[in-house]
């Protein structure tokens, strides 16, 4: 009797319990917003977002996508009227940086125990450089290089291609077949800065220019510099017919509605096109040099990070969003889900065009020239890069004004060059 | 005298042949019109069938009929647009700004029409000044000043903003109404006790009621499809207009066509059947502003 | 006494809160970008005084000026290209219009139709439909024999300019027509009349009685006309990005205003600079004042001589 008395009283508190548990957790819930330009990868967020709020009860993401082109100047006017998110997914490098001299964003190295083991190149674009903290968790690292479809490659009977020579060969049995070689335009500007990224590192030199141009040493008018602009002007009876109208989104469905053999692109497009054409097979490979014993590069930077506004009004939580964010776990959930690759050490990419991505990154990876060094100061390298191609693109400029441009542009600002 | 006669005979003579002439003439003017109409209204028709088409079908028959009448595209464009949430706060907005500038611009104007005073023609061209300046180029202090209220990301934002703004068209289209009413009406108001506003709103006001819905078109059309306000000052998904909203829209479904059009679809159908079914008013409306001046 | 003093006064009353509204909301604005114009700016915080610095970055300094002067003269043929359509096209139309045969009424309620449209419609509209791969305008050639037409309407330095002033004609015209038959349909009928008992050809009428009578309504809608494309944004920031492509081929004032002042958003993140951004907002306020004064000046006087 008195046993079953004493499981009676249990089995009332446990039910207790249970009535009770989520009136205690639904007074103490916050709610925090994360901002964010991925408009595409909503669902990808809120995915990993429930996984967060399965494991942090109490805690929920509410993931607000804005356009790309718009986000940096919503974000940026919400910062300086003292709102904004909680949660910001944040630009690298120069596109970071002003925020955190402005104060908006909370230094996270001595918050977030994991980013210890992050590789320190990949936390650069999250770094300010005059305090030389770290205010972001760094999502994913990108290549830029040549994707191609696999499936027509094998119906021609192509090859990837071992030096520049071969390149143009295949791409003129590409055009012979009816196929665009390669699907990139020259509408939006900074569709050529990636363009750049692919063919530019292989002819300049790889990192051995860069260093050198970083240090002041080198400039924008070096011939190597300009000899990469001319090979990618080789390339110009490759691109769709009125290759001048065609902007980004037209170039993505070129390549994956598979009307184009080839497209100069960043790694982050793989997601888009799994998600376009399922059945799409693609390959990579890096833009080769003259000869086969050339070393050809490809051009790495670090996307973007997550961070936390400093005027959050839920500091706890929204750094335990953050470290979830750094865990290994999310991670390799990224990495699966969007085809990107992580920036967090230790995940292995499932899909295998993204591990040969991530083979190539480590053997043959160049920093992205004007995003990682030029983009601190006003003209950005980027801006004058995206805009005199494009002028050279549509004729109107010769090879040397738009390096002459360049150089006079950024030596405006950057201080090794004056 | 001899001339005239001469030109009559001439007119007489060249009778037939001119109706002839005037026939082709008018087969041509009407021809031409048509032309004009299909290049104003044909993109419009390619829009709406578009609506209805999958991207495959866009691509292999931009011309042809849709294969199916679904509603399905529609149905998807509003409920992952968000468009309820950008609709209400249109109407919203427009409707507060509307309100605001009708009585603020109504009190004035009544002020500049009827009473004498020092300052009078001074202050009317101060209010006129602003139909020559676009207050676009005031947006950074404008911002700055917003911020500073607090006001960021509120809808007040766009009020205050859309209401300044039409001020001074609203005063010179209200002044214009108000200078017109003759004197007896105000004496016979104040001989019947009304004080100064009663006068005016009681007995004026009314009058004008016409001018009332002139200056409530002029401003509504802008308003409404106003993009670059919203996009500096409204942050938050739950407060942005349609124009703002349909941006955002269309950078997630950028390569899904028939999507697109019909969020193009969606968002122009308000002020398209507000225009068919009452386009008289509208027009006049709208035309008040440049013929009076 | 209090009460008379207030009944005396009451436009004081009526008044204030249209001198308010507008004084704060848009006078003070306006007014302080002048002030802005005069000092160096750290993003949102303001500097030292700069006196002119800024107005000669924007004139002189490279690549400022390139841009601006740039831009501007893309400004002046947006308005001399669309005054010429309007008043002649436009006007046409308006004049034929008058005559109110059978169905003009549905052609002018057609034409009138994408005025109705927002900005944003029309670009991404047109924006698709010029589409160089598979846009329906490029097929539509195609279709009538005219492949050999087939551009990049858009993506040419050439060409994109000329299409986004076309596209917005098409958005634009119905409203001049609609304004001029308001100013036509208030000449009175018997001077038509006259003219044409005393002998006069239908060209002679319209160039000696209508376009006379016409020109205060013409003049005012050529000012608005100038305000408003010296003020245009939309249709360039959603077809060709905030920095005019292709290499600022259609960059006008406004968008160049906007991308200094908010940053240009395609290269991820440049902050704002207030203080150039500014001085352009005062240029193209002196621009637009000074022109729109000169032309009612202008009106004022041929309105006298008349």
């Amino acid at each position: 009797m008195h046993v079953r008395l004493m499981r009676l009283t249990q089995v009332l508190f446990l039910a207790l319990a249970v009535l009770l548990a989520p009136a205690v957790a639904g007074a103490e819930e916050v709610t925090l917003t994360f901002w964010s330009w991925r408009t595409e990868d909503v669902d990808a967020y809120n995915q990993f977002i429930a996984a967060f709020e399965a494991e942090h009860p109490g805690i929920r993401v509410r993931f607000v996508p804005y356009r790309n082109t718009e986000y940096n100047t919503i974000l940026a006017t919400a910062l300086q009227a003292g709102s904004g998110p909680d949660i910001i997914h944040l630009r690298a490098y120069g596109g970071m940086e002003p925020l955190a001299q402005a104060g908006y964003l909370m230094p996270l190295d001595d918050k977030v125990e994991a980013l210890k083991d992050f590789n320190p190149d990949h936390l650069a674009g999250a770094t300010n450089r005059a305090d030389g903290r770290i205010y972001g968790v760094p999502f994913a690292l990108q290549t830029v290089q040549v994707l191609y479809n696999v499936r027509i490659f094998e119906e021609l009977g192509l090859k990837e291609p071992q030096t520049w020579s071969e390149l143009l060969e295949v791409a003129e049995a590409l055009k012979r077949a009816g196929y665009i070689p390669f699907a990139n335009g020259a509408k939006e500007g900074w569709t050529l800065e990636t363009f750049f990224g692919a063919v530019g590192p292989t002819f300049y030199g790889g990192s051995q220019y860069y260093e050198e141009v970083v240090a002041g040493e080198a400039t924008f008018e070096d011939p190597r510099f300009k000899r990469a602009v001319e090979k990618m002007l080789e390339l110009r009876p490759y691109l769709p017919d009125n290759y001048m109208g065609v902007g980004y989104t037209d170039m993505q469905v070129l390549f994956a509605q598979e009307l184009a053999g080839m497209m100069l692109a960043g790694s982050y497009e793989l997601g888009t096109f799994a998600q376009m054409n399922p059945d799409l097979k693609i390959g990579v490979f890096p833009i080769p040099g003259e000869r086969a014993e050339d070393p050809a590069y490809i051009s790495v930077y670090v996307d973007g990070s997550y961070g936390i506004n400093a005027n959050t009004k839920h500091p706890e939580a929204a750094l335990a969003f953050i470290r979830f964010l750094a865990s290994r776990e999310y991670g390799q959930m990224f990495t699966n889900t969007l085809k990107q690759i992580s920036a967090v050490p230790g995940t292995q990419p499932e899909d295998p065009v993204l591990a040969e991505i991530v083979e190539l990154m480590e053997r043959q990876g160049t920093p992205y020239l004007m995003l990682t060094a030029f983009r601190y100061g006003q003209p950005s390298g980027s801006t004058l890069l995206q805009n005199e191609l494009q002028g050279v693109f549509a004729g109107l400029l010769s090879v040397d004004q738009a390096a002459a441009n360049i150089q006079e542009g950024v030596a405006s600002w950057y201080e090794p060059f004056q | 005298m001899a001339t005239r006669l001469d030109l009559a005979a001439e007119r007489k003579a060249t009778v037939a042949p001119r109706r002839w002439r005037a026939a082709v003439g008018k087969v041509l003017i009407y021809g031409g019109l048509t032309l004009l109409a299909l290049i104003f209204v044909y993109p419009l028709f390619l829009m709406v069938i578009t609506a209805f088409k999958s991207t495959r079908e866009i691509f292999l028959d931009p011309f042809g009929l849709p294969s199916r009448w679904s509603l399905e595209p529609f149905i998807t464009v509003w409920r992952r647009a968000n468009f309820s949430t950008y609709f209400r706060n249109s109407v919203l907005v427009t409707a507060a700004s509307t309100v605001l500038v009708l009585t603020c611009s109504s009190l004035a104007a009544y002020a500049l029409g009827r009473y004498r005073f020092r300052l009078n023609n001074a202050l009317y061209i101060f209010f006129l000044a602003g139909i020559m300046i676009p207050i676009r180029l005031g947006v950074l202090p404008l911002f700055l000043l917003m911020r500073n209220l607090n006001l960021l990301d509120t809808h007040w934002s766009l009020i205050l903003t859309y209401a300044a703004s039409g001020m001074p068209m609203s005063v010179f289209l209200l002044t214009g109404f108000f200078r017109t009413l003759p004197r007896e009406l105000e004496y016979a108001a104040r001989i019947d006790g009304c004080s100064e506003f009663q006068t005016f709103f009681r007995v004026m006001l009314p009058l004008v009621r016409p001018g009332l819905a002139t200056v409530t078109i002029v401003n509504f059309v802008p308003w409404w499809n106003d993009f670059f306000f919203p996009l500096l000052f409204i942050q938050s998904d739950e407060l942005k207009t349609i124009p703002l909203g349909m941006t955002i829209f269309f950078g997630q479904y950028m390569t899904d066509w028939g999507l697109l059009f019909a969020g193009m679809l969606i968002a122009s159908l308000p002020l398209l059947l507000l225009y068919l079914v009452m386009s008289r008013q509208f027009i006049e409306g709208l035309t008040a502003g440049a013929v009076k001046g | 006494m209090v009460r008379r003093w207030m009944e005396r006064h009451a436009y004081i009353f009526f008044l204030l809160p249209g001198l308010v509204l507008y004084g704060v909301f848009m006078v003070y604005p306006l007014a302080s970008s002048l002030g802005y114009s005069l000092f160096h700016w750290d993003g949102l915080i303001r500097g030292p005084f700069a006196g002119l610095e800024n107005f000669k970055t924007v004139l002189t300094r490279s690549p400022y000026q390139a841009r601006f002067w740039g831009a501007l003269s893309h400004n002046v043929l947006f308005f001399v290209t669309t005054f010429a359509i309007q008043t002649t096209l436009g006007l046409a139309l308006a004049v034929l219009f008058r005559k109110k045969w059978r169905g003009f009424g549905f052609f002018q309620t057609v034409y009138f139709i994408p005025y109705t449209l927002s900005m944003v419609v029309v670009g991404f509209l047109w924006l698709l439909l010029l589409n160089p791969t598979w846009g329906a305008f490029n097929q539509f050639l195609r279709l009538i024999g005219l492949g050999s037409w087939v551009q990049p309407w858009l993506g040419q330095t050439e060409t994109a300019l000329w299409t986004i002033i076309l596209v917005n004609a098409w958005r634009w015209l119905g409203f001049p027509i609609l304004v001029f038959l308001a100013g036509l349909q208030g000449i009175p009928e018997e001077l038509h009349e006259a003219a044409t008992v005393d002998g006069a050809t239908g060209w002679q009428t319209f160039r000696h009685v209508t376009l006379p009578l016409l020109a205060p309504v013409i003049g005012m809608m050529t000012i608005l006309t100038f305000i408003w494309d010296f003020n245009a944004f939309e249709l360039v920031f959603i077809m060709q990005g905030s920095s005019g492509n292709p290499y600022y081929s259609t960059d006008l004032l406004g968008t160049l205003f906007y991308r200094t002042a908010f940053g240009d958003s395609t290269t991820g993140g440049e902050p704002g600079q207030i203080g150039i951004a500014s001085a352009i907002a005062v240029l193209m306020l002196i621009i637009i004042g000074a022109v729109s004064i000169l032309g009612v000046r202008q009106m004022q006087k041929r309105q006298v001589e008349y």
